[in-house]
């Protein structure tokens, strides 16, 4: 790791620490005060931060950073530890808030200059604010840190830690809405800078410890909530389908990360195809719709549709698998993403001239009409407690159910007998032979099952798209699944839902990460493999796999460990 | 369960009817011949040893028999059916090993280890984990009450949450041990297990494995620590450049001056095990 020279040696933060705090207090108030100033010089620029005495919801972020801050510091001086074994890491947090706000007040700047054109648009409340920001972080630094938080030793009453669930679900649920409905790319950052700051400080403090206390003692309650908000959120967009859009296709490609997950996080094997699979899913389901394109002549309902695409992918697993699982990882890599490209081709060919038509060649299958199930048309909006629901919105429920099966199957598949045998074979797969696990069979299995949750997805995503082409699996995408994979965090669920909202959201929402969004994704995987190869969110295991070296990590691991009495293999969830 | 190891159905102690034959086994590699025509017997409840000098082809002999490589010539039997050439099946047959440089599963707890072991003697199927009915939560807690009770076999009871990697460096070796049982071997083939051990844990590698046999299971030892293996071994067979040079009774194998002239003849004799050859002898 790359440590930074120290300036501030702790005998110099010995002396500095009183005036760092006051000069703390004063930048954080200084900053929280600015926000009733105007920062930007016309109103075009981020939320509009012109108006004397009315602070833009932006400049209400900054004024909590400042508050934060200032408040931090004032509990580090005022709340001793009193003989008490629970510690809060109150300076620990400041100082997080410091540097944060830093940052965020110099993001809304630049964004401000590049918005209006020059940094001669911020006005004076903006530079008040930097000025703020900037003592709070100077002040901030000069602190003596305390000790490490020992919070998520704290319990509190069942109900109450039910109730905090319930709280920061709903501020979850809030703030993701409240993010989706920002248009404008500025804006859209600095609330991610605000956010992001806003989570670092309760790490900082302990918080976050006890919060991931509170989920394991409440994990039923912990999965159902998160569905809860998963099912509320179409009822925040008030009718507009633009972001159910967006959050369809996050799911669709969370879906098929996750059985990527499989085959990538479990058993350990590369597949840089994986698209293909997803493909066939979706060609099966399109040439068994009733699309007046479709070439088959029987529509089976859909849920016999689901599992002939399932089973389709999952064969094509198998048929790929069995020569090529016997042979080591780069053969592995090489022959999967050979596989990728022969499956688009040969969907190409499937056109009536180089082949039986099948497919319509590049043309695709179109016009692939909407899913009815139960009597229920996916294609017609309807209104549920008040508020209209679009077509996206109903999607968007199947897809909730479909996600859920598939975390369902991931989770379950690697806490048991099997999931065992993968973690054996990626320590040490000749030792693991030796001991009588099934090797081959096991890695087959890996690469069906995870083929057949993409082959279902991919019945999904035909009707929801519409069409289907064959240039929507390109290579590309299976390089995007499996960046989802390695970036979000290998072997665990939630590494791979943020991984993948990271990668589908993005570029969504901002433009410039549109454009640029495969370089990028580059330099943030390079940057994430240099300095945490095993992902944002990662399992204990594979965290432990990255980092052999590391005795620490690894004895804070056993020690919960012994606590909980296994190895949390699939993260949160 | 009275005992700690069931022997599976292995109701014998040593009641002299063979379990593993090997006959003729020969490997080449190229030009070179590790193994030459070795003939191996090996009895219920029986503790064979097997030395020789380094290179001698020990190593390679027991890739023979669990099936890591395919012998070029001969068979090997193990309860009178010819073993196949794969590990996992040799395993399932009721074989299992230990690794003369220990290979344990680092990043898994030392529970987890012995769970591995008993992969083969469970068949909790994919749709049985998914669906987590009755038959799954049975065979969990079942599979998770062996291993705890291996490891309490082995004395490594209290560690059963500790990270294999963790664990000290004899402790890995019974770790080992105890992943090997949880396979319900007939037959247990131990590459050097006293290897790297202070003196004290190797008196309690020999307990252990005279325990294992007690239980019924016959044991196939490599071994460079002399007093060790004559301590311990019933018969022991000498491999001298991928021959058996000797096989009988500790005492015959130890008074032959073909295996003295065997460890001092060959190459830059290692000194440290020529002394501990002789430090054998003065002891028997």
């Amino acid at each position: 790791m790359i440590t930074m020279p120290r300036l501030l040696t702790p005998e110099r933060q010995q002396r500095s620490d009183p005036a760092g705090g006051w000069i703390g207090i004063a930048g954080g108030v200084i900053l929280a005060a600015s926000a009733f100033l105007p920062w930007a010089y016309s109103f075009t620029a981020l939320d509009g931060m012109t108006l004397l005495g009315y602070p833009s919801p932006l400049q209400y972020f900054g004024m909590v950073l400042g508050l934060l801050v200032a408040g931090l510091i004032i509990c580090s001086r005022r709340i001793k530890p009193k003989g008490k074994k629970i510690r809060v890491g109150w300076v620990r947090g400041a100082k997080a808030a410091g540097t944060g706000a830093l940052v965020y007040i110099a993001i809304i700047i630049l964004s401000i200059a590049v918005e209006l054109g020059g940094l001669i648009n911020v006005v004076y409340g903006g530079w008040i604010a930097l000025l703020g920001a900037l003592l709070a972080f100077a002040g901030t630094r000069l602190m003596i840190p305390d000790q490490p938080p020992t919070l998520y030793q704290a319990q509190t009453r069942p109900w109450l830690e039910i109730l905090i669930i319930a709280v920061v679900m709903g501020a979850a649920l809030f703030a993701t809405a409240f993010a989706l409905n920002i248009d404008d790319g500025g804006t859209f950052v600095s609330f991610i800078a605000f956010l992001g700051t806003f989570v670092a400080v309760l790490f900082r403090v302990g918080v976050m410890g006890f919060l991931s206390g509170v989920s394991q003692r409440h994990r039923k309650v912990l999965i159902l909530a998160a569905f809860v908000v998963a099912f509320l959120f179409p009822f925040t967009q008030g009718g507009s389908d633009a972001n159910m859009s967006i959050a369809t296709q996050v799911i669709i490609f969370a879906a098929a990360a996750m059985g990527l997950n499989i085959t990538v996080g479990l058993a350990g094997l590369l597949d840089l195809g994986y698209i293909a699979f997803l493909g066939a899913g979706a060609f099966t389901a399109a040439v068994l719709s009733r699309s007046a394109f479709a070439t088959a002549d029987i529509h089976p309902p859909f849920i016999v549709v689901v599992l002939i695409a399932g089973m389709v992918s999952a064969t094509l697993g198998l048929i790929i698998g069995s020569p090529t699982l016997r042979v080591s990882g780069d053969y592995l890599a090489i022959v999967t993403l050979a596989f990728g490209e022969i499956f688009r081709i040969t969907m190409i060919n499937l056109d009536g001239e180089a082949g039986p038509n099948i497919t319509h060649g590049s043309n695709g299958i179109p016009a692939i009409p909407d899913l009815v199930l139960f009597g229920f048309d996916f294609g017609d909006p309807h209104v549920a407690l008040g508020i209209p629901l679009g077509r996206f919105s109903n999607y968007y429920f199947l897809l909730l159910v479909l996600i859920a099966f598939v975390i369902l199957v991931f989770v379950r598949l690697n806490n048991s007998r099997i999931g065992r045998g993968w973690v054996a074979i990626r320590e040490d797969e000749k030792a693991a032979e030796a001991m009588g696990v099934n090797v081959f069979g096991l890695k087959l299995f890996a690469f069906a099952s995870g083929a057949f949750l993409a082959g279902v997805a991919g019945a999904v995503k035909a009707h929801q798209d519409i069409s289907v082409t064959p240039d929507q699996f390109i290579f590309l995408e299976s390089a995007f699944l499996l960046a989802a994979v390695v970036l979000g965090g290998m072997g665990t669920v939630l590494g791979v839902l943020v991984g993948a909202t990271v990668l589908k959201l993005l570029p969504e929402k901002l433009r410039f990460v549109s454009d640029f969004r495969l370089m990028i994704f580059a330099l943030l995987l390079i940057i994430m493999m240099r300095f945490r190869p095993e992902g944002m969110i990662p399992s204990q295991r594979r965290q432990l796999e990255f980092h052999e070296e590391d005795e620490a990590l690894a004895e804070r691991i056993e020690e919960e460990v012994e606590e909980t009495g296994a190895l949390k293999g699939a993260g949160v969830l | 369960m009275t005992t700690a190891v069931d022997a599976s159905g292995v109701s014998a102690q040593a009641d002299g009817s063979p379990i593993l034959v090997a006959e003729n086994v020969t490997m080449r590699f190229g030009g070179l011949v590790a193994v030459d025509s070795v003939n191996l017997n090996v009895s219920r409840g029986e503790i064979m040893g097997l030395i020789g000098p380094n290179g001698a082809g020990k190593t390679t002999f027991f890739n023979c028999l669990t099936g890591l490589y395919l012998p070029t010539a001969g068979s090997v039997t193990f309860e009178g059916a010819l073993l196949p050439p794969k590990p996992r099946k040799v395993v399932i047959a009721g074989m299992a090993r230990t690794f003369q440089n220990i290979r344990l599963f680092g990043n898994m707890t030392a529970l987890e280890n012995v769970m591995v072991g008993r992969y083969c003697r469970t068949n909790t199927g994919p749709f049985t984990s998914i669906i987590r009915g009755p038959k799954f939560h049975r065979d969990e807690k079942a599979t998770s009450a062996r291993a705890q009770e291996l490891l309490d076999f082995v004395g490594l009871g209290n560690t059963a949450d500790n990270l294999a990697r963790h664990l000290s460096y004899g402790d890995q070796r019974r770790l080992e041990i105890a992943r090997a049982l949880g396979t319900d071997p007939k037959l247990l083939l131990l590459d050097e297990p006293t290897a790297g051990m202070n003196p004290q844990e190797t008196r309690q590698a020999e307990e252990l494995i005279f325990k294992i046999r007690d239980q019924g299971l016959a044991v196939v030892v490599i071994e460079h620590d002399m007093r060790f293996i004559f301590n311990l071994c019933d018969r022991v067979l000498c491999l001298v450049q991928g021959r058996v040079l000797i096989e009988g009774t500790p005492d015959e194998v130890q008074s032959d001056p073909r295996v003295i002239e065997a460890y001092i003849g060959t190459g830059p004799a290692d000194a440290a095990e020529l002394e501990e050859f002789e430090e054998g002898q003065d002891n028997a």
